[in-house]
């Protein structure tokens, strides 16, 4: 198992960056997601917007890895919750893997907030946990999807 | 971006430029009134599920707990049923 936190500062106000990150995909430089479905939405009493979504994913593991893994299925569904506030400032995003789940687990949250002193300014927190089980390229795995996770959360800041 | 079920990605579109709109322009804004895109919501839905039921994605075997209540042993965000 590994557990795993960072934190990266965008350059651009809340607003911004939240909206970039509600169409997070498609991203061209993230071919990971092939899909993506909105399973449920709507606002809490609090006015807090609440969605529900699921990803189709495209690990692309390296073929060795599929060998071991006996598994020709690298496409895996994900299952996200993203909460945003907008009287906070705050979008809190949970994900979890639905499928796959016999041999690995990730999970993933990120807050984005903005930064305390300058408003002009982003602050997301991610964190993982990542957990292979029964192989022993676990920490190979598990040190590969970190540095791919951490990867594809800075790429929300590119605009094209 | 497609949708799980290929004949849905058209409706999918039709729905995300609907709420997106409703994002940048009202909810971001302070506007506290639902997003009008019920119906084009309501019919994308329709075509998900069955793509869903159709490729067997077990999208209810997990029970989310969403971000404000984690508190499991070893798992801090979710739990998961036995599957």
């Amino acid at each position: 198992m590994k557990i795993w936190s960072t934190e990266h500062v965008f350059s651009y106000p809340w607003e911004t960056v939240i909206k970039a990150a509600m169409r997070k995909y498609p991203n061209p430089m993230n071919p990971n997601v092939v899909g993506v479905d909105v399973l449920d939405r709507g606002l809490d009493t609090e006015g807090r917007l609440h969605s529900h979504r699921l990803l189709s994913t495209e690990w692309g593991l390296p073929g060795i890895v599929r060998a071991i893994l006996g598994t020709n299925h690298t496409q895996t569904y994900v299952k996200e919750h993203s909460i945003v506030d907008p009287e906070e400032k705050k979008m809190e995003l949970c994900s979890t893997n639905i499928t796959l789940t016999n041999l690995i687990s990730v999970d993933e949250r990120l807050l984005y907030r903005p930064h305390p002193d300058n408003p002009e300014v982003t602050v997301l927190t991610q964190e993982a946990i990542i957990t292979v089980k029964g192989v022993s390229l676990s920490s190979y795995l598990e040190g590969m999807m970190a540095r791919r996770m951490s990867a594809n959360a800075r790429k929300v800041s590119i605009i094209w | 971006m497609n949708s799980v079920g290929e004949a849905c990605t058209d409706l999918k579109r039709e729905y995300d430029q609907c709420f997106n709109r409703w994002f940048a322009e009202k909810f971001l804004k302070g506007d506290r009134s639902g997003d009008p895109c019920t119906e084009s919501f309501r019919v994308y839905q329709r075509c998900v599920q069955k793509a869903i039921r159709e490729k067997e994605i077990p999208v209810d075997g997990v029970d989310f707990m969403g971000p404000d209540k984690g508190s499991g042993k070893d798992r801090s965000f979710f739990s998961f049923n036995a599957s």
